[in-house]
């Protein structure tokens, strides 16, 4: 029980130091931290589905890309739309999408499932590239980032800093509460699913169903994450919704880690910085990206959360094993 | 008045191979029932069929008249029958109490809820260490399944079996591995635990069957050759041949 | 008519390089559960290979078509020995990200190697000729391309389905530990079998290269249609690869014909259509 309270001892020194942040960074990296918060949740959505619930899918880039131009379509096309309620559509419609997609693709495991999305993945893409007169094409969308409205007043966040603060408690609060999901009934059950699917069932779960529920969810948090994206730059190209953009989410949630619940927000944290510089300094950023991925299966298959938890370990002579049960992620 | 639980006619093929042939038997509420039968005899595909798992060929279960045959072990559970597992089938890496809960929280309908958590419920943990007591795993309630003797596996099965407060319970060979000692253990945790409900066991040490069945059915290549009290069938001549005829 | 005799041999011969692609893919996943997202990659090597080959022998493929599938029979056989092997403990997630992370690295050493441009190689020789068919002048090549495909098509249902290997490599994706304790050497078959489909995908690369030209997109472009065929004809299934090549590849060729903006979509609606009629495809077996 000691347990709980560190846990939200952490998150609000976490929120914290989040604030002050504006009055110690750059203008330029207060820019990139507010992308690295967007893509922790983005990762942290996807390590729901691959960490908890052992589904690995090629394509949750069609839940961002689609949250993003939601996002972007419905501020171009709805005069006066506040920014709230354009964040709303995106979930809405990635909700429905996801009920309808999961529906269809959940009836595969394993491999098989992988092959699906990211075949639905493409199909986005395809769509995405070809529907010119709404999506932009290969030109993307431009909009400008609409005022929120706080129902007795409007607040502008043109200001990079007024953003980012947006940015922390919005989207700094879905990540929390995607941890806190992790320990209500369903987050339990979906991580139990993992562990032993055939007991499940007979303990009276509908394993399907759970599953269905668990993707969708994960697909409207991507999408939230998508819309969060899209004001963010405001710009949205197909790249968004194309499957590069969930090699990335497949990478950071890799290169931090499944195991931990916190391992894909490191992970997002390195890979946007890693991006960042290296991109600069070379144009051969996938081959890296490559090299990273078969350099991680082969022998940091915990990644970097699972290493930060086994030095821990050493250092407190192996008496913590109980905190962070790896992947098996009972408190963590 | 309908039978509490009739198994009806019960036949079984897997793609052309004739497993079970018409299986008939009748259970009384809150009588211990022990189904018997030589290897092979198909005692494992019809306790697979009564819990859900397979789906019979033709024939129909009979739940207090009504037919739950084909419907999904989920829902089966939900009708208030359980089943234990021969190899150990628990949650390994929770701990016993995590293993507990998931079946009282399924009880009581806590299964998909996005807010609320089952630890937090003051209701479920007193109800999840109640088990945890009843099978005599008090001491180990916090640590993981797989750090548990293979005798408290055994015990945490059939308190997962529990956990979800049923009516009927199926228990496939329980004592399967034990020792002497442990099974005699085993059996007085059963003898406890199933008083005041229907027991369905399928066994093949005979002294846990008759110690523990009120009605045993004798299983014999894919049909039901008798079924009756442990002294009648202790001197039925069918049983016996068909005993001796498998050596 | 002869628009329509154009578009339906254009289709078979789209069908035969798919068919020659996925066939090699269905294979390693069927046989070893293994979904090679470096496939894809495999084959633009063979194809790249094959570039430089026939730049040297102006033109001519066959020594490409000996060559390029011998030496990915070998890269494949390493890769499945010295990193697929190490990870398969693992788990599928870890194979799938080990072949993926594979098929961005191969991707950019090509591009590294022979620069981010299409690189045009003509076939010289015979089969740069036309021949007269359906009414129509037509180029050998194509025709050529799906000659390969039944070549190919047929000696793997000869291999699968009467020799005493195929019994082995049917029985081993059954049952691998009773195959094992037969005394068959199951890693061994495995390899083979993932360095046979590495052959078969620089086949169809080296066939691939004078029909699309050769560029560092012609991996990911034909991933997806050979993703698609596999879900279309189900799960590890020969025939169905056959079929589904056939079915996406005149569906390719008629739909830019027909529906020149649906073109791409078109694929992924038979796809989608597949997937609620007949979940695991239309060969595919009940899983």
């Amino acid at each position: 029980m000691k347990l709980k309270t560190n846990s939200y001892i952490v998150i609000i020194v976490l929120f914290l130091l989040g604030a002050v942040m504006p009055l110690v960074l750059r203008r330029y990296n207060l820019f990139m931290l507010t992308e690295i918060i967007i893509f922790a949740l983005y990762a942290v959505s996807y390590n729901l589905l691959l960490g908890y619930a052992g589904l690995l899918s090629f394509g949750h880039a069609m839940f961002f890309g689609l949250g993003a131009f939601v996002a972007a379509v419905s501020i171009i096309h709805i005069p006066g739309l506040t920014l709230l309620s354009a964040v709303i559509i995106s979930l809405v419609i990635t909700t429905i999408t996801g009920f309808l997609i999961g529906g269809l693709l959940l009836r595969h495991k394993g491999a098989y499932f992988a092959l699906l999305t990211m075949a639905f993945n493409a199909l986005f893409y395809a769509v995405a590239t070809k529907w010119h007169s709404v999506t932009g094409g290969d030109d993307g969308l431009s909009i400008s980032r609409p005022e929120m409205d706080l129902g007795f007043a409007s607040l502008s966040v043109s200001s990079v800093s007024s953003f980012y603060y947006l940015i922390l408690i919005v989207v700094g609060a879905s990540i929390v509460f995607c941890w806190y999901f992790t320990h209500t009934a369903m987050g339990k059950t979906v991580l139990l699913m993992r562990e032993n699917e055939e007991r499940m069932k007979f303990l009276g779960y509908n394993t399907n169903i759970s599953r269905l529920i668990l993707f969708t969810f994960t697909g409207a948090i991507a999408g939230l994450a998508g819309a969060f994206y899209t004001l963010h730059f405001q710009f949205v190209s197909i790249s968004a919704i194309s499957i590069d953009m969930t090699t990335a989410v497949l990478l950071m949630v890799f290169v931090g880690g499944t195991r931990t619940f916190w391992g894909p927000i490191l992970g997002a944290f390195v890979y946007i910085i890693f991006q960042n510089y290296l991109s600069d300094i070379t144009d051969r950023w996938p081959l890296f990206m490559g090299l990273i991925f078969v350099f991680m299966v082969l022998y940091v298959p915990g990644g970097l959360s699972q290493t930060i938890v086994s030095i821990r370990q050493w250092f407190s002579g192996r008496t913590g094993t109980q905190d962070n049960g790896p992947a098996k992620a009972e408190e963590t | 008045m309908s039978d509490y639980l009739h198994i009806k006619d019960i036949h079984k093929d897997f793609s052309g191979l004739q497993v079970l042939t018409g299986v008939d038997f009748k259970v009384v509420e809150k009588e211990r029932h022990a189904v018997i039968g030589p290897n092979g005899a198909g005692k494992t595909t019809l306790f697979n069929i009564i819990s859900g798992k397979f789906k019979a060929s033709s024939g129909a279960i009979l739940f207090k008249g009504e037919d739950l045959s084909g419907k999904p072990p989920h829902m089966l559970n939900r009708y208030g029958l359980s089943r234990s597992f021969q190899i150990t089938n628990v949650f390994s890496e929770l701990s016993v109490f995590e293993n507990i809960l998931t079946g009282v929280r399924s009880r009581y309908g806590l299964r998909y809820n996005f807010f609320k958590r089952p630890d937090h419920n003051k209701d479920f943990r007193e109800k999840t260490e109640a088990i945890i007591e009843e099978v005599g795993l008090k001491d180990v309630g916090d640590l993981p399944a797989s750090a548990l003797s293979y005798g408290q596996q055994r015990a945490l099965e059939i308190g997962i079996t529990l956990s979800t407060e049923p009516e009927l319970i199926l228990l496939d060979e329980p004592t399967a591995g034990m020792t002497r000692e442990e099974t005699g253990q085993a059996i007085s945790l059963i003898d406890r635990v199933t008083a005041d409900r229907t027991l369905i066991i399928i066994e093949h040490d005979m002294d846990v069957v008759f110690s523990l069945a009120d009605t045993i059915s004798v299983l014999h290549y894919g049909k039901i050759l008798a079924s009756d009290t442990p002294d009648e069938i202790r001197n039925d001549q069918r049983v016996k041949d068909a005993y001796l005829g498998e050596e | 008519m002869n628009e329509i005799a154009v578009f339906f041999l254009h289709g078979l011969a789209y069908a035969g390089l798919l068919f020659l692609v996925s066939a090699g893919l269905t294979l390693v996943f069927g046989m070893m559960n293994v979904l090679n997202f470096a496939h894809a990659a495999m084959y633009m090597l063979g194809a790249y290979f094959s570039y430089s080959i026939m730049l040297r022998m102006s033109g001519q493929i066959w020594l490409s078509l000996i060559v390029c599938p011998i030496a990915l029979f070998i890269i494949g056989a390493l890769i499945e020995r010295f990193l697929l092997r190490k990870v398969h403990a693992n788990g599928h997630v870890a194979e799938l990200l080990l072949t993926f992370g594979l098929a961005y690295i191969i991707t950019e050493l090509v591009k590294w190697y022979w620069g981010n441009y299409p690189l045009a190689v003509n076939v010289t020789g015979f089969l740069n000729g036309t021949v007269q068919i359906m009414g129509i002048t037509y180029p050998i090549y194509r025709i050529f391309i799906f000659l390969c495909a039944i070549f190919v098509g047929l000696l793997m249902a000869f291999i699968l389905y009467k020799t005493r290997l195929g019994i082995i490599l049917r029985a081993a994706v059954n049952d691998s530990e009773t195959v094992n304790t037969l005394g068959v050497n199951v890693p061994l078959v495995f390899m083979g079998v993932f360095a046979f489909g590495a052959a078969l995908s620089g086949f169809a690369g080296v066939i691939a290269g004078p029909l699309l030209s050769t560029f560092p997109g012609m991996a990911h472009d034909i991933l997806l249609d050979a993703f698609v065929v596999i879900v279309v004809g189900g799960f590890g299934s020969l025939g169905g690869a056959v079929v589904a090549s056939l079915l996406i590849g005149e569906l390719q060729s008629f739909g830019v014909l027909l529906f020149p903006k649906l073109s791409i979509a078109l694929m992924y609606m038979l796809m989608a259509a597949v997937l609620i009629i007949k979940p695991s495809g239309l060969f595919g077996e009940e899983q």
